[in-house]
């Protein structure tokens, strides 16, 4: 017996004539852990948020079709009379933070279903001590790592005992370690509570190996349904690349050019004091594709900054040559003109011809005169990406470019990036399959700081 | 001290610099919040001293060119057509100087309340005004939020190899701080409504009882506006 359903449920964002979903039919049963796959913009975050009742609550828009939550339509109830049955977990554990401290957020969702108040901070202290996060109780938010504070939200769901747990790829920025904690966790806690749990990710190889069930979603339909037994070789024949490592983007090279950026023995510690860099050295040549992997707060970023000249070493030396630029984690920072050319012109000068050359590189052509705003996400991250590319920099520095980014596009920017052969290149990653698939050396940072190179 | 005395001490303080008639009595208030505030960690400080002493600052320099009050006239300048003669006297410099304070004081209170105080407590303390308080409070991350933000975008230029340079290259950053906050502000709201946020039913972490300092500030905040209506 299903203890959620979706039938014929259609559904379109306000003013957009595109559904975002179209005729899906689902039934979610308890215990059963379903994994949701698709590229980027097929509707996986919709259908989630369907469940939970923020579509169309919160997001208006046409709906059409039902869906069921424990025997209440959502329709009739919005997501605030369905939170406790069903629990979210978003991606960006940031943007769902509402108080300062870990215990009273944890707490939050606890008060707000009516939770008796004597029991609320023991369900909160073992919702923590189930996610192995009791001793950051007392701690501030602002503290926390970010796979600290993805378990403190995990927690706060858990926290809730949903009957219906659904998680929008929570492990998007997390290293594979701490991803790996976090799914087997929580689906270790949804199974023995008999939770559903809907599960939406990018880097679907851990999710594979732990789910039960499959959905794939392509732009807005369910084209497949089926255990995962037979979800994997439905996917190596429609989608090789959902369950390969990167795939084949061409030969790795072995002989490259000059050097364009030298660091030597760099040391950075920030204002806290806390040194996330000590004597690590790194060299990059022309023509080479550097992946830096390495855990959370390991100084990835920081070298990658070191690198590319935005921050300053306060000991050893950082010689480049040349022009670099970096491209942070983050596509929302790249929306400072009104225009998408204008927007990646502002690293030449204004040049709206070589804007123009850059946002076709990168698969935007004819989106020039559309506001950076108004990009759906993956095209947001390919405008970043533009906007990086169109110095022609002797040095690409790229944080996280993989970051909520589906295989497919994974793929084409490997091929992107291995195409040009001018520049050096060093790709701060915590995806494996990418960093194989994309380069010709990969360094690892460890959290003792030391660097391997392989 | 629990967050809710602290608050009314701090908006007695506030307060009492508003009634207050003498310079000197609204400078020494501002001066003992600076105190306060100088007492927070550097990196977290900094927006809120320079919001509060800037502001003040720029209200100080430009009063005088746009009071006209008589006085000894220190410097006097062209005539600007619909403005008149623009000139500087002893009377609009002192009435600059105790506006300024006025106004550092009470920014400088509302810096103390966000920097000092818990503000999940106040949310918990706050009785029937809960939403209103979680509002505020959360208004209040907005300023440290904007911080990050700014930075994030003078990151992302400067990776492009673009320096913001000047008043106007920051001002350009205006526009895109302000949509990027009502655009974690809507992810916020969503993320709170999928927990439960607005429903008629919301019970509350039981609260600690009060010492013997809490009762104190709640008297010594009645005590600043007073004292502050009859002899500051």
């Amino acid at each position: 017996m299903a203890l959620a359903r979706a039938e014929s449920l259609s559904f379109a964002y306000p003013g957009s004539t595109v559904p975002a979903l179209r005729d899906v039919s689902v039934g979610l049963t308890p215990g059963e852990v379903t994994l949701v796959l698709g590229c980027s913009g097929s509707g996986k975050s919709t259908l989630l948020r369907a469940f939970a009742g923020l579509v169309p609550h919160f997001h208006g828009g046409r709906f059409s079709g039902r869906v069921e939550l424990a025997g209440l339509d959502t329709r009739r109830h919005g997501p605030a009379q369905l939170a406790g049955t069903v629990a979210t977990l978003f991606q960006d554990p940031e943007d769902q933070v509402v108080f300062t401290r870990v215990l009273n957020e944890v707490a939050f969702g606890l008060e707000n279903v009516g939770t008796p108040p004597q029991e609320i901070e023991a369900r909160a202290l073992a919702a923590l001590a189930s996610v192995g996060a009791e001793h950051l109780s007392g701690r501030l938010v602002a503290e926390l790592s970010g796979g600290e504070l993805q378990r403190v939200c995990l927690a706060a769901t858990l926290a809730l005992e949903p009957r219906l747990l659904l998680l929008d790829e929570p492990t998007s920025q997390l290293d594979p370690e701490g991803a790996k904690a976090l799914l087997e966790l929580a689906l270790r806690l949804a199974r023995e509570r008999g939770t559903a749990v809907l599960l939406s990710e990018q880097r679907p190889a851990l999710p594979l190996e732990l789910c039960d069930r499959v959905l794939l979603l392509d732009d807005g339909r369910l084209t497949f349904d089926g255990p995962v037994g037979r979800a994997r070789a439905w996917l190596e024949e429609h989608h090789p690349l959902f369950v390969s490592a990167g795939g084949d983007v061409g030969v790795h090279l072995h002989h490259f050019g000059e050097v364009t950026s030298r660091l030597d023995g760099v040391s950075y510690a920030y204002e806290d004091h806390l040194l996330v860099l000590d004597d690590a050295s790194l060299e990059l040549r022309r023509g080479e594709i550097v992946a830096l992997v390495g855990p959370n707060g390991s100084g990835k970023t920081t070298l990658a900054k070191l690198a590319a000249g935005l921050l300053e070493p306060q000991s050893g030396r950082v010689d480049r040559r040349g022009r670099a630029t970096y491209l942070s984690q983050d596509p929302g920072r790249y929306v400072l003109r009104e225009r998408a050319d204008e927007e990646v012109s502002v690293g030449v000068h204004g040049d709206l011809a070589a804007a123009s050359r850059a946002l076709a590189a990168v698969g935007l052509a004819g989106h020039e005169a559309r506001h950076p705003r108004d990009l759906s996400s993956g095209e947001r991250e390919r405008l970043a990406l533009a906007a990086v590319l169109a110095p022609e920099p002797d040095l690409l520095v790229l944080d996280e470019p993989t970051r909520g980014v589906d295989p497919e596009r994974k793929h084409e920017l490997a091929a992107l990036l291995r195409a040009n052969r001018r520049r050096a290149t060093l790709v701060v990653t915590h995806d494996e399959a990418f960093a194989r698939a994309v380069a010709d050396r990969i360094v690892s940072l460890a959290l003792d700081r030391e660097l391997v190179h392989a | 001290m629990r967050p809710a005395p602290a608050a009314a001490l701090l908006f007695g303080l506030a307060a009492a610099a508003l009634l207050a008639r003498h310079t000197a009595s609204v400078a020494a208030l501002a001066a003992v919040l600076l105190v306060v505030c100088l007492r927070a960690p550097v990196s977290r400080r900094w927006p809120y001293l320079i919001g509060s002493l800037g502001s003040a600052s720029a209200l100080f320099v430009l009063t005088p060119f746009v009071e006209r009050l008589p006085g000894t006239v220190f410097w006097s300048g062209p005539t600007i057509p619909v403005v008149g003669t623009l000139d500087v006297t002893s009377t609009e410099l002192s009435g600059a100087l105790f506006n300024a304070c006025r106004l550092a004081a009470v920014s400088l209170a509302f810096s103390a309340y966000a920097l000092w105080l818990d503000h999940d407590r106040l949310v918990q303390a706050a009785g029937f005004a809960r939403r209103s308080v979680l509002a505020v409070a959360l208004a209040t991350r907005l300023v440290p939020a904007l911080e990050r933000d700014a930075a994030g975008l003078v990151e992302a230029l400067r990776g492009r190899g673009v320096e913001p340079e000047g008043i106007r290259g920051r001002a350009r950053l205006l526009s895109p701080l302000l949509a990027g906050s009502l655009e974690r502000s809507l992810s916020l709201a969503e993320a709170m409504e999928a927990r439960g946020f607005g429903r008629p039913d919301a019970t509350r972490l039981p609260q600690p009882r009060w010492g013997l300092r809490e009762p104190l500030a709640l008297a010594g905040a009645a005590l600043a506006v007073v004292v502050g209506v009859l002899w500051l």
